[in-house]
C-alpha cells in the first residue's frame, strides 16, 4: 500500500465533559495517562504503527496543551514533507462558533479531506486507550470491500455509555443493527471509536448529514444507513479503555498494574510513542519502599508508594506514604504526607505532614498547580 | 556558509580497548551510561548547552552503532540548517587517503570541514569522560588571556598525578611545561583532554606536524610540546566540578554508581544543564509487590520483581522474582532470571543471567587481590546455576552449572 493511501483523523475533544475538572484547561486527547503518556499518544501511535503518516487532529477548545505536546510531530515520526501531522482548529463555517458533533467537525475539516488524496480515512476518538491493530482493520475493510468498518470490542461493561454505539453483526461480520443504550453489558459489542471509511463516501455522507442538520456520525450516518450501506465490524481483542467518566479514567490507569495489560498495551512490535522529556532515570533512595507501582523516569522517591501510578519528575520525600493514587508529572509530595485514593494533576505540591484521602470508588481530584 | 565563532571537534574514533568486551562491537563513546545515556551524550549536551551548535564527530573504530545513535543530531537539538552535527570518518581523496593516524591527524584531515565555518576558535573534545562543563566560560577565558591554546585541567591528588598528563604552570596560569605521566610530578594539574585553540594557530601547527615524518600526530605528544617550544602562549583553564574518565571497567562502574552518591552533584535532568540522550520509547517501569528496591536508579521499560541495592537498571531490563542485584550495572534489555545473584558486576546489553546463576562476588568474601568487577558481554547467556567469579570478563556463553 502506498503511504498516502490511508489518512487518519483524530477528534481531540471527544467526551471532554466526561472527566470533569481534568479537562478544564486541556482537551481530552491531551489528558495525561499511564505515567508518561497523553491519551492522544495511543491514537497517534496506532495510526503511525499502521503506516499512516498523514494525520489531521480536529480540535475544538483548550488545545494549547495539545499543541505543546504534539510540536512538529517528530516524536511519532510525523514531521514529514509529505503528509505528517496537521492540527485542525475550529474553522469558521457558520459564524464564529465551535462545532457541535463530529459531522460539523468533519465538515469544517473538509479542506483536509479534499486535499489528502487518500482512498481511505480512519477516524479515531481521542478518548480511547488501546493498542489497536489498525493495519489489519484497514486490510479487513479493503477485503470486504466495505463502505464503513467499525472497530468494536466486547467483554467490557460500561456504566455511563452516553453516545456509545452498541451493535449486532451477522456471521459475515456485517452490521445488522445498532443501538445507543444507557449502559453496555459485557456480552454486547460496542464501538471502540475507530471507524474506517472510503474517503469519497465519507465526504458525501458528511455533506448530506450536515445539510440535513445531522450532528453525530454514529447516530446520523451509521444508524441511519445500517441497512443500505455495507458496514462491517472488526473486532479488537486486546485491552481497551474509553474515558467515559472519572472512574473509568482511574480504573484504566490502575489496570496498568496488571502485567497482561502492560504486555498488550505496550506491545514492542507496535510501540506507543510519546514526547520525550529527557528526564534522568528514577532514583530510589535508602528509605524508598515501592510496591506494585508503575513509575515513570525522572522521579526521586524516598518514601512509600504502593498500588499507584507516578508520572515523570515526581518527588516523594521521606516518610511520605502514597497508596492507590495517580500522581501526575512534577508533583512534590512532602515529608510524612499521606495520600490515599488521590489524583494529583500536574505540579501539585503537598506540604509536609498533610493527609489527603479519597475513596476507592471516587478518587479525590486535586487540580493542577495547587499547593496543599 | 554562515560563520561560526567556534566549531567543536569530537574525537570519537578510539577503540577503548581497556573496556574489553564492552567495546568489542561499539566505539567507546557509544558505551551505555547512567541508565539511558551513552558517554557521547555528555560532550554533545555540553556543546549545545554552551551555545556551540556545530560539532564534527571524528569516527574510525566500529562506527555503525555510533552513527545510528547520532542520526540527524535531533536528540541534542543539533539538527541545524547551518552547522549541526556531522559525522567525519576517514576518506579517500584524489591522491588516496589514510586512516586517522593520531588525534592531530584526524583534525588535519578535516581542515576543509572546519574552514567552511571560518571559525575563530576550535574546541577539541573526546568521548571518554562524564562531566558537565560550560565550554563558553573556557572560550571566554581563552579570548581574554589571548592564548594560542587553552587546556582544561583538574586538580588531582598528587599520588595519582603520575597517571595523567600534567601541566606545569606559572602563577598566572600560563603553561611552561607539559609532562605525560611524570614519575615525579611537579604539579597536580591534570589535562582533561579538552582544548580550545585559536584556529589560525592550530592550523599552522597541524600543517607543520603533518610534514614531520617522525611525528605520531598526537595533540598531547606533538602539537602541545611543539607550541610550547615555539614560545606560544598556552594557558590552563581550571575546572573543579565532577569529571571522570571512563576508560577502564573499574572507572566506568564507579562513574555509574557515582549517580547514587548523594554527596556528588551529578543531576542529569537539571533544567539549566540537561544531559540529552536518544532514549527509546518504553513504558514506565513496574515495581512489583515482592520487589525490594533501595538506593538504585531504574529506567523506563524495566520490570522489577526481585531485589535491588546500589544498582542501575538501564532501559528495558527484567529482574525476576527472588533475584538479587547488588552494586551492579544492568544494561539495556538484559534479563536477570529467578533466584540469580549479580554482585559488583556489569551485565551488558541483552545478556541473560540464568536461574540461580551467580555473577561476581561481594568484596568481603575474597582477598583484595582476587576481587574485581565482573563483566558479562552483550547477548551472552549465563546458564542456570552457573557461577562466574570476581574480575571475570565473559565473552562466550556459559553452560548450565559451569564455574568460571
Amino acid at each position: 500500500m502506498r503511504p498516502s493511501a490511508v489518512s487518519g483523523i483524530i477528534f481531540a475533544n471527544s467526551r471532554d465533559e466526561a472527566v470533569g475538572r481534568m479537562t478544564n484547561f486541556r482537551s481530552m486527547a491531551s489528558l495525561p495517562f499511564g505515567g508518561r503518556y497523553r491519551i492522544i499518544d495511543f491514537c497517534l501511535s496506532n495510526l503511525v504503527n499502521a503506516g499512516i503518516t498523514n494525520v489531521g487532529i480536529i480540535t475544538k477548545a483548550n488545545y494549547r496543551s495539545l499543541m505543546d505536546h504534539i510540536e512538529s510531530g517528530a516524536f511519532w515520526d510525523l514531521d514529514r514533507k509529505r503528509g505528517g501531522v496537521h492540527l485542525l482548529p475550529p474553522f469558521n463555517i457558520s459564524g464564529a462558533r465551535r462545532y457541535h458533533g463530529y459531522v460539523e467537525a468533519l465538515y469544517g475539516a473538509m479542506d483536509f479531506l479534499n486535499r489528502c488524496n487518500s482512498e481511505y480515512i480512519v477516524l479515531c476518538d481521542g478518548c480511547v486507550v488501546a493498542n489497536a491493530d489498525i493495519a489489519s482493520a484497514v486490510d479487513f475493510h479493503i477485503n470486504k470491500n466495505a463502505d464503513i468498518t467499525v472497530v468494536y470490542r466486547t467483554g467490557e461493561k460500561v456504566r455511563k455509555a452516553k453516545n456509545m454505539m452498541a451493535m449486532t453483526i451477522d456471521n459475515d461480520d456485517r452490521l445488522v443493527s445498532v443501538s445507543f443504550p444507557s449502559e453496555i453489558s459485557s456480552d454486547e459489542l460496542s464501538s471502540l471509536g475507530i471507524l474506517i471509511f472510503k474517503r469519497d463516501l465519507l465526504i458525501e455522507l458528511v455533506n448530506n448529514a450536515y445539510e440535513n442538520g445531522g450532528r453525530n456520525i454514529d447516530v446520523d450516518i451509521i444508524a441511519d444507513r445500517v441497512n443500505d450501506l455495507k458496514i462491517y465490524g472488526f473486532r479488537h481483542n486486546g485491552f481497551s479503555a474509553i474515558m467515559t467518566d472519572m472512574k473509568a479514567y482511574t480504573d484504566a490507569n490502575m489496570s496498568l498494574l496488571n502485567k497482561d495489560v502492560r504486555t498488550d498495551l505496550f506491545n514492542p512490535k507496535r510501540r506507543i510513542m510519546t514526547k520525550n522529556r529527557d528526564d534522568m532515570p528514577t532514583r530510589y533512595g535508602t528509605r524508598a519502599d515501592v510496591k506494585n507501582s508503575f513509575v515513570a523516569d525522572g522521579c526521586v522517591i524516598d518514601g512509600e508508594v504502593s498500588g499507584s501510578i507516578l508520572f515523570r519528575g515526581v518527588t516523594v520525600k521521606k516518610g511520605a506514604v502514597i497508596k492507590n493514587s495517580i500522581i501526575m508529572q512534577d508533583c512534590i509530595i512532602g515529608e510524612n504526607a499521606v495520600l490515599n485514593d488521590v489524583i494529583c494533576d500536574k505540579s501539585v505540591t503537598v506540604s509536609n505532614n498533610t493527609m489527603i484521602k479519597g475513596t476507592f470508588d471516587s478518587a479525590l481530584y486535586i487540580e493542577k498547580n495547587q499547593e496543599l | 556558509m554562515v560563520r561560526k565563532k567556534c566549531v567543536a571537534m569530537l574525537l570519537a574514533g578510539g577503540q577503548g580497548s581497556r573496556l574489553g568486551v564492552l567495546t568489542a562491537k561499539i566505539a567507546k563513546p557509544a558505551v551505555p551510561y547512567g541508565g539511558k545515556y551513552r558517554i557521547i551524550d555528555f560532550p554533545l549536551s555540553n556543546c549545545i548547552n554552551s551555545g556551540i551548535d556545530t560539532v564534527g564527530i571524528l569516527t574510525q573504530y566500529k562506527p555503525l552503532e555510533l552513527n545510528d545513535y547520532i542520526g540527524s543530531g535531533k536528540a541534542w537539538d543539533l539538527d541545524r540548517l547551518s552547522g549541526g552535527v556531522h559525522i567525519l570518518p576517514p576518506y579517500q581523496g584524489q591522491k588516496g587517503g589514510d586512516w586517522y593516524k593520531g588525534t592531530a591527524n584526524a583534525i588535519y584531515q578535516n581542515i576543509e570541514f572546519i574552514e567552511r565555518y571560518d571559525p575563530e576558535y576550535v574546541l577539541i573534545l573526546s568521548g571518554d569522560h562524564i562531566y558537565k562543563m560550560d565550554y563558553s566560560k573556557m572560550i571566554n577565558q581563552h579570548v581574554k588571556t589571548e592564548a594560542a591554546c587553552t587546556i582544561a585541567v583538574l586538580e588531582v591528588p598528587f599520588d595519582e598525578a603520575s597517571r595523567f598528563g600534567i601541566m606545569n604552570t606559572n602563577p598566572d596560569g600560563s603553561i611552561y611545561e607539559f609532562e605525560e605521566k611524570p614519575k615525579n610530578p611537579k604539579s597536580n594539574l591534570a589535562s582533561m583532554g579538552i582544548y580550545v585553540f585559536s584556529w589560525d594557530k592550530l592550523k599552522k601547527y597541524l600543517m607543520q606536524d603533518e610534514n614531520n615524518a617522525d611525528s605520531s600526530n598526537d595533540f598531547g605528544k606533538n602539537i602541545i610540546p611543539e607550541m610550547l617550544n615555539s614560545g606560544e602562549k598556552l594557558q590552563v583553564y581550571r575546572f573543579a566540578d565532577y569529571w571522570k574518565d571512563v576508560g577502564t571497567i573499574d572507572s566506568l562502574w564507579e562513574a555509574n554508581l557515582d549517580l547514587l552518591n548523594p554527596r556528588i552533584d551529578l543531576n542529569l535532568s537539571d533544567p539549566n544543564w540537561r544531559i540529552y540522550s536518544r532514549a527509546g520509547q518504553f513504558a514506565p517501569q513496574y515495581i512489583s509487590d515482592e520487589a525490594v528496591v533501595e538506593n538504585s536508579l531504574i529506567t523506563d521499560g524495566c520490570e522489577v520483581y526481585g531485589n535491588l541495592d546500589y544498582s542501575i537498571l538501564f532501559e528495558n531490563v527484567t529482574v525476576e522474582p527472588g533475584a538479587q542485584v547488588d552494586y551492579s550495572l544492568v544494561m539495556p534489555g538484559a534479563v536477570i532470571k529467578k533466584g540469580a545473584k549479580v554482585r559488583y558486576s556489569i551485565i551488558a546489553e541483552n545478556a541473560v543471567v540464568g536461574e540461580n546463576a551467580e555473577v561476581g562476588v561481594l568484596p568481603e568474601t575474597v582477598s583484595p587481590d582476587e576481587f574485581g568487577i565482573s563483566v558479562v558481554g552483550d547477548n551472552i547467556n549465563i546458564g542456570a546455576g552457573a557461577k562466574v567469579g570476581p574480575k571475570e570478563m565473559i565473552t562466550e556463553d556459559v553452560k548450565e552449572g559451569a564455574e568460571i
